[in-house]
């Protein structure tokens, strides 16, 4: 293979599209480390913190698609500070100032300026594809440089960002000569948007596959564009306000049933909808693979789901009435069915008021393939309501049964019980959280000796202390992340760590000045601790209130 | 018809329609050289057989499922023969085959660690081991 030259060296790296098969073939030899160096344009960064910009680009200089990824992942549940870090600024700055051909974008948890997408937009004449997820700091001002200016743009995908809407015409931004969306997501957008701009914008892009429409689309609009897009592939609609009079729903049936190639489908089914149409909707959508609702489908719901829905790989469940005061919630009688109907099914999250042992039992044995399993009762600490006993045994025939699971969501009352389980079966685990759970570190330490895989652990007020944070600190060169919050760790002990472990920058988040210097660092518990592994030291963007020890 | 001349002296009569399938073929019966034969020096016979096999029922087949399973028996051959392929079809310039062969070598490495994809390929490490270990560790750390 040595005397291959080096355009059939990197037609070969071409068909290596996993980032870890690239990795490897960097390290075969050193020909081959600079064919791939120089051939890889695709580039996954999982922390920004772990690498710098300028690193990035020295080593693969003709990066066309980069992924980067910032905040902890409790910061989806308001636990990390908004101006804790994570800006793109700088790695779009110095991308620019290099003369990258940069076409792709995908950040998840970053902060992301006006500033940054109009430099952005400006920048990289080829760029075709912005994928924001979770992101905050920008307006809808940015999100109309980037329609204006990006004129391959194929695909605007927001996904629960935090964007200030400024009720300004950002849509009509794209320039009528606009005709490349592939996919167009504003779902997470709170305003309103010029309708005629959107449907035209619809039907002047006739390979759009994706489209993901916000709150503010009443369903007489969501029907006419559909018409223009009988080709979507995934849809996401926004709700239907109050109740949608049955010709209206009727006429929006006829034209879902047009719509053939339909996989995925997210939104809707708030309250307003009654039993009967949402069962009427759910029935015309046999092929879903995808579904996205809110927990107002109900057990029935679900039930529907279940017999109609045989292909569905992917189910996800979000809480509509997060006080915990309705109704329109699902229990685990819902996920039986499911479990019992839809046999490909390997990627769950699932809000629901409650769940048993015996049915997770039943769904493990339903569903030996997941891959995600994410399950948030409501009420932290809730036992098994028919037995009053934790889940330990349940999730414990999760972990057992389904061999491949790669990412793991616990809740509900649990034991140290449950994490010698995870420690003993999770072989593949690579993501666990668990909040409120265990007893003492002992279900720490059998997580941290058994998953020899794991990579991200995140843990929140649960009774793992200094033993379970030492015991074996040249583990956390092997993970990308730990996060302890509300945990019995103190000062005194992540300073042991940081100490120890030069390579791994432990932070304290320090918001409202509860811990004090010279106080006894040994009794001085920290209410956030993140620690990750970097390959350049502590950071120089870290507010005042986070500590690097 | 066509007449090439593998290096070992081999010679094969091609129809001009299999033929173009070369993009280097065909520009040399563009240009006009093609009246007397044309020579395939860097290709033996053995190989040069092959391409043409692939070329031809590429050209004769039009159901994609057909060609699917007809590939996937095609390409299974020793390891020499494999690169062979890969070096004629880059020379001969057959995006086709240059395709299957480069894939299917890919597909020895997908999964594979370093040390595994150095011994199937026969391959020396000529990394230190301070330099193999910095890049390992910044793969892992920043890349993965």
């Amino acid at each position: 293979m040595n005397y291959f030259p080096d355009e059939v060296l990197e037609h070969v790296f071409d068909f290596l599209t996993s980032h870890r098969d690239r990795n490897a073939v960097s390290l075969v030899c050193r020909s081959w480390y600079k064919v791939e160096k120089w051939s890889r344009h695709r580039v996954f960064v999982g922390n920004c913190y772990a690498i710098s910009p300028e690193r990035l680009i020295a080593r693969f200089p003709r990066v066309r698609a980069l992924t980067l990824k910032g905040k902890p992942h409790f910061a989806d549940f308001n636990l990390v500070p908004h101006d804790w870090g994570g800006f793109v600024y700088p790695w779009i700055q110095v991308m620019a100032k290099s003369n990258i051909g940069l076409e792709e974008l995908r950040l998840k948890r970053m902060v992301v300026s006006n500033e940054s997408l109009e430099l952005l937009a400006r920048s990289f004449v080829n760029f075709k594809s912005l994928v924001l997820v979770s992101c905050e700091g920008f307006t809808t001002d940015g999100l109309a440089a980037v329609a204006a200016n990006c004129r391959f743009l194929r695909e605007l995908d927001l996904q629960e960002n935090e964007v200030e809407d400024r009720k300004g015409q950002w849509l009509s931004c794209f320039p009528d000569s606009c005709t490349s969306l592939v996919s167009l997501n504003f779902a997470c957008l709170k305003g309103e948007v010029n309708l005629t701009a959107l449907e035209r914008l619809v039907a002047r892009c006739p390979n759009l596959m994706s489209l993901r429409l916000n709150r503010a689309v009443p369903l007489e609009a969501l029907q006419r564009i559909l018409m223009h897009a009988p080709q979507l592939v995934d849809l996401g609609t926004g709700s239907f306000d109050h109740d949608p009079d049955t010709q209206t729903y009727r006429k929006l049936i006829s034209t879902l049933q047009k719509c053939k190639s339909i996989r995925s489908m997210s939104g809707f089914l708030e309250v307003g909808i009654n039993g009967v149409e949402l069962i009427q909707l759910i029935r015309h959508c046999r092929k879903l693979q995808r579904l996205w609702i809110l927990d107002c489908i109900g057990d029935k719901g679900l039930g529907v789901v279940a017999a109609t829905c045989k292909e569905l790989q992917e189910l996800r469940v979000f809480p509509s009435d997060l006080l915990g005061v309705g109704n329109a919630a699902v229990t685990e009688e819902g996920l039986v069915a499911v479990s019992i109907g839809c046999p490909k099914l390997h990627s769950l999250l699932y809000f629901c008021q409650q769940m048993t042992n015996a049915a997770l039992i039943t769904v493990a044995k339903n569903c030996p393939n997941f891959t995600r399993f994410r399950l948030c009762i409501l009420d932290p600490k809730k036992p098994d309501p028919v037995t009053g006993q934790p889940l330990d045994e349940g999730f414990g025939a999760i972990v057992q049964s389904c061999k491949g699971l790669r990412r793991l969501s616990l809740s509900g009352l649990l034991t140290d019980q449950v994490f010698l389980y995870i420690g003993m079966y999770a072989e593949h685990l690579e993501m666990l959280s668990i909040a409120f759970a265990g007893d003492s570190d002992k279900g720490m330490l059998y997580v941290l000796n058994g998953c020899k895989k794991l990579r991200k652990l995140e843990i929140r007020d649960s009774p793992f202390g200094n033993v379970a944070l030492l015991t074996d600190v040249g583990k956390y060169e092997t993970m990308r992340s730990l996060w302890m919050s509300s945990c019995e760790v103190t000062l005194g002990g992540c300073k042991v760590l940081a100490k120890k472990m030069p390579r791994i920058n432990v932070e304290i988040i320090n918001e409202y000045d509860q811990m004090e210097f010279g106080f006894d660092d040994d009794v001085q518990k920290v209410d956030k601790m993140f620690l990750y592994r970097t390959l350049v030291g502590p950071r120089k963007d870290a507010p005042h209130f986070v500590w690097t020890l | 018809m066509i007449t090439l001349t593998s290096s070992d002296g081999q010679t094969f009569d091609v129809d001009e329609v299999v033929a173009v399938e070369m993009q280097t073929i065909k520009h040399m019966m563009e240009d006009g050289c093609a009246e007397s034969g044309i020579p395939v020096p860097n290709v033996t016979g053995k190989i040069l057989a092959k391409v043409l096999d692939f070329c031809k029922k590429h050209v004769e087949t039009v159901k994609a499922e057909e060609l699917k399973a007809w590939n996937a028996d095609f390409i299974k051959v020793d390891q020499v023969t494999l690169y062979d392929l890969i070096m004629a079809s880059n020379y001969l310039d057959c995006k086709k085959l240059l395709d299957l062969t480069c894939q299917t070598v890919a597909d020895m490495i997908k999964g594979k660690s370093p040390e595994d994809i150095r011994e199937i390929f026969n391959i020396e490490n000529d990394f230190t081991p301070e330099e193999e270990e910095k890049i390992r560790k910044a793969n892992q750390w920043a890349f993965e």
